[in-house]
C-alpha cells in the first residue's frame, strides 16, 4: 500500500533580480526557475528509496515539499494520509526529518538536553520517550557521548545524534537529505547500517537523497534518479546497480611512469606521467584483485579507491535511457 | 505552549550561561556602559533641574523601564535579535518540520547574556533613583509588560523584513539599535517628525515615553493608549511575520 504518492508535483522559485544603479529601484527583472518540473511516483511502506541526482536536480526541493516545508506551484501529493504543505503540523508527529548540513540540536548543550525538549515539541509522555530513548541509545552506540557537549563530537557521532533525534516521536516515515555528507568512510558505514537495520526492525519507510552511490546501494531498495527537475529512471537498485553502480575509480601514484594492468573488467580512464586512473567493473573483478596486481608490479607510491561521481552516474542513467 | 516555550528558553539561558566567565563579563560590561550612562544624566541634572518638563526622576523611569524592557526581551525573547539572519539562513526549514508554531520557537532559540546586566541595573535603577513607592509595583509591571511586548513585537517586524530583502539581516538589528536609542531620551526632545517617528517606526512612545506619563499620572486614557498599542505592535508582528512565512513556504526568494 502506498503511504506517500506524488501526481505531477512541481516547483518554481521565483527571485527578483535588480538592475545596478538607481534604475534597479523601479525596474525590476522577476526570474523563475523550474526546480521540479511535474513528477509522479508512489512509495510503498517499508519501502526505502533513494532520489539521486546532481546539484540543482531537485531532489532537496522534493524533499521539502514532502515534508511541509514548501508549497508547490502544481500537482498533488499525500503522505500518510495528508497533504503535506496543507496539513504540516499533523504530518510532522508522523514524520522525521534529518537535514545533513543543518543540525537540530544545540550544540553547546549535550545531545540529551536537546532530546529532552523534542520530546516536549513533540508531546511524547515521559514513559515512552525514556524506553525509545534507552533503545535507540543501545542500538547506535551512543551511551558515552549522550552527556558531551555536541560541538565536542566528532562529525559522524553527530549525525548519530541526528538521527536519534528524529526518530524520539516514534516516526513511521523519515526523510534523510544527504545524511552521510562530510562523514569519514568508518562513519559512513555506522549510519548506513544504523538506517537499515533500524528501518529493518521497525518497519520504517525511509525516503533519502544523497549524492554517494554507497549510500544507495547499502541503504536503499529503490532509487528515483531526478535530472532537471524530472524523474529519469525509477527501479529498484538491484537493477540499477547491474547497470551503473558496480563501478568504482582506482588512482594509483607510482614510481614508473606509467602502470599497466591486464585484468577483466578494467579499463584505464587517463593517464599522466606516474598517476594512472583505472574504471574497474566489479563485476568483472574485485578491486581488492586489482590493487593486489598494482601492488605486485612495485613502486606504488598511492592508491585512491572512489565511486565515480553522481554527476557521472546519472549521466550514464540518462544516456542510456535515450538510447532505449 | 508554554510548558515548550519555557524548556525551549530555559535551554537557551543554560546555552548563555554555559560560558561563565564570557557572561560575568558581558552582564559586568552592560552595568559599567549603563552607570556611565546614568552618571552623565546625574551631571546633566546637577546643572539643569528639567529638561522640558521632565526630571531626574522621570529619567531615571524612563532609564529604569527601558533597561528592565532590554533585559526581559534579550533573556527570555532573545533570538528577535538575529532572527533576520536565521530566516535568510533557511533555519527555519528544521523547524517547519516539526509541529510546534514556528515563531516562539525562534524567539526562543537565544537568551543574551548581557541582558542581565541590564536588569541588575534597571532594578536599581527604579528603586534606587525613580521616586517609586511599592504601590507603584502594579503600575510598573504593567508597564514592563507592555513595553517589552512592544519592543519584541517590533523587532519581529523589522526581522520579518528578510522574507522580502537579504539586507533585512544588517537594517533589521539597525532599527532595533535606533528604537533603543528613542527610548533612552526624554520624549520633550522629539517633535515634528522625529515624534512621528517615535510614534510609529520606532515606538519609543509606546515602549518608554506613554508608560512614563502613565507612572507620573496613572489615567484610564494613557492605560488604553498603552494597552491598544500594544495590541496594534503584536498583530503587525505577526501579521508581517506569516505573510513573510507563507511567501517563504511558496518559494520567493528575498531579493539584495
Amino acid at each position: 500500500m502506498a503511504i506517500l504518492s506524488v501526481e505531477s508535483l512541481r516547483k518554481d522559485y521565483r527571485y527578483v533580480r535588480r538592475r545596478p544603479g538607481l534604475s534597479g529601484l523601479f525596474d525590476r527583472d522577476i526570474r523563475t526557475v523550474k526546480a521540479v518540473t511535474g513528477i509522479s511516483f508512489e512509495i510503498a511502506e517499508r519501502e526505502r528509496v533513494a532520489i539521486i541526482g546532481p546539484n540543482g536536480a531537485g531532489k532537496s526541493t522534493t524533499l521539502k515539499m514532502l515534508s511541509g516545508i514548501l508549497e508547490p506551484t502544481d500537482g498533488a501529493a499525500a503522505v500518510l494520509g495528508f497533504v503535506p504543505w496543507k496539513q504540516r503540523r499533523q504530518l510532522a508527529y508522523r514524520i522525521g526529518v534529518v537535514f545533513g548540513q543543518r543540525t537540530q540540536l544545540w550544540t553547546e548543550l549535550p545531545a540529551r538536553d536537546s532530546f529532552a525538549l523534542l520530546r516536549r515539541i513533540y508531546d511524547v509522555d515521559q514513559a515512552t520517550f525514556d524506553r525509545r530513548l534507552n533503545q535507540l541509545v543501545e542500538r547506535f552506540g551512543l551511551g558515552p557521548i549522550l552527556d558531551q557537549p555536541v560541538q565536542r563530537l566528532s562529525l559522524g557521532q553527530r549525525m548519530r545524534c541526528e538521527i536519534v533525534a528524529s526518530l524520539l516521536h516514534g516516526p513511521s516515515l523519515l526523510f534523510l537529505d544527504e545524511p552521510t555528507i562530510g562523514l569519514d568512510i568508518t562513519a559512513k558505514a555506522a549510519i548506513r547500517d544504523f538506517i537499515r537495520e533500524h528501518a529493518g526492525a521497525e518497519g520504517q519507510t525511509v525516503v533519502l537523497t544523497s549524492h554517494d552511490t554507497r549510500d544507495i546501494e547499502l541503504v536503499c531498495d529503490r532509487v528515483i534518479v531526478i535530472n532537471e527537475g524530472r524523474i529519469v529512471v525509477d527501479q529498484p537498485t538491484d537493477q540499477l546497480r547491474r547497470q551503473f553502480l558496480g563501478h568504482r575509480l582506482v588512482t594509483l601514484r607510482s614510481a614508473a611512469p606509467e602502470i599497466a594492468l591486464d585484468l577483466p573488467g578494467v579499463t584505464r580512464r587517463t593517464s599522466e606521467p606516474h598517476l594512472s586512473v583505472f574504471e574497474v567493473d566489479t563485476r568483472a573483478t574485485r578491486v581488492d584483485a586489482v590493487v593486489e596486481a598494482a601492488l605486485a608490479k612495485g613502486g606504488i607510491e598511492d592508491i585512491t579507491i572512489e565511486d565515480p561521481p553522481m554527476e557521472e552516474v546519472v549521466r550514464a542513467i540518462y544516456d542510456a535511457n535515450r538510447a532505449r | 505552549m508554554i510548558p515548550t516555550y519555557a524548556a525551549n528558553i530555559a535551554i537557551a539561558i543554560r546555552t548563555s550561561l554555559m560560558d561563565r566567565t564570557n557572561f560575568v563579563l558581558n552582564s559586568a560590561g552592560m552595568v559599567l556602559n549603563d552607570i556611565f550612562f546614568l552618571i552623565l544624566w546625574y551631571m546633566f541634572f546637577a546643572g539643569f533641574r528639567q529638561v522640558g518638563g521632565w526630571g531626574l526622576h522621570d529619567v531615571a523611569r524612563l532609564l529604569g523601564i527601558i533597561m528592565l524592557v532590554v533585559a526581559i526581551s534579550g533573556v527570555f525573547f532573545g533570538g528577535y535579535r538575529d532572527m533576520a539572519a536565521t530566516i535568510l539562513r533557511g533555519e527555519i526549514d528544521a523547524l517547519l518540520t516539526q509541529p510546534k508554531s514556528i515563531l516562539p520557537r525562534l524567539l526562543a532559540r537565544e537568551s543574551i547574556a548581557t541582558a542581565w546586566g541590564d536588569g541588575v541595573m534597571g532594578i536599581w535603577m527604579l528603586i534606587t533613583f525613580a521616586g517609586l513607592s511599592w504601590t507603584d509595583t502594579p503600575a510598573v509591571l504593567l508597564t514592563l509588560v507592555c513595553g517589552t511586548t512592544i519592543y519584541v513585537a517590533s523587532a519581529i517586524a523589522y526581522a520579518s523584513m528578510a522574507f522580502w530583502f537579504t539586507g533585512a539581516r544588517s537594517f533589521a538589528r539597525d532599527l532595533t539599535d535606533f528604537m533603543l536609542l528613542f527610548s533612552s531620551y526624554p520624549g520633550s526632545i522629539y517633535s515634528g517628525m522625529t515624534k512621528v517617528i517615535a510614534y510609529s517606526l520606532l515606538p519609543a512612545g509606546f515602549i518608554v515615553l506613554t508608560p512614563v506619563a502613565f507612572l507620573r499620572n496613572p489615567s484610564a486614557g494613557t492605560f488604553t493608549i498603552i494597552a491598544t498599542s500594544t495590541l496594534l505592535y503584536v498583530s503587525l508582528a505577526a501579521a508581517l511575520f506569516h505573510a513573510g512565512l507563507i511567501r517563504y513556504r511558496r518559494g520567493l526568494v528575498p531579493t539584495g
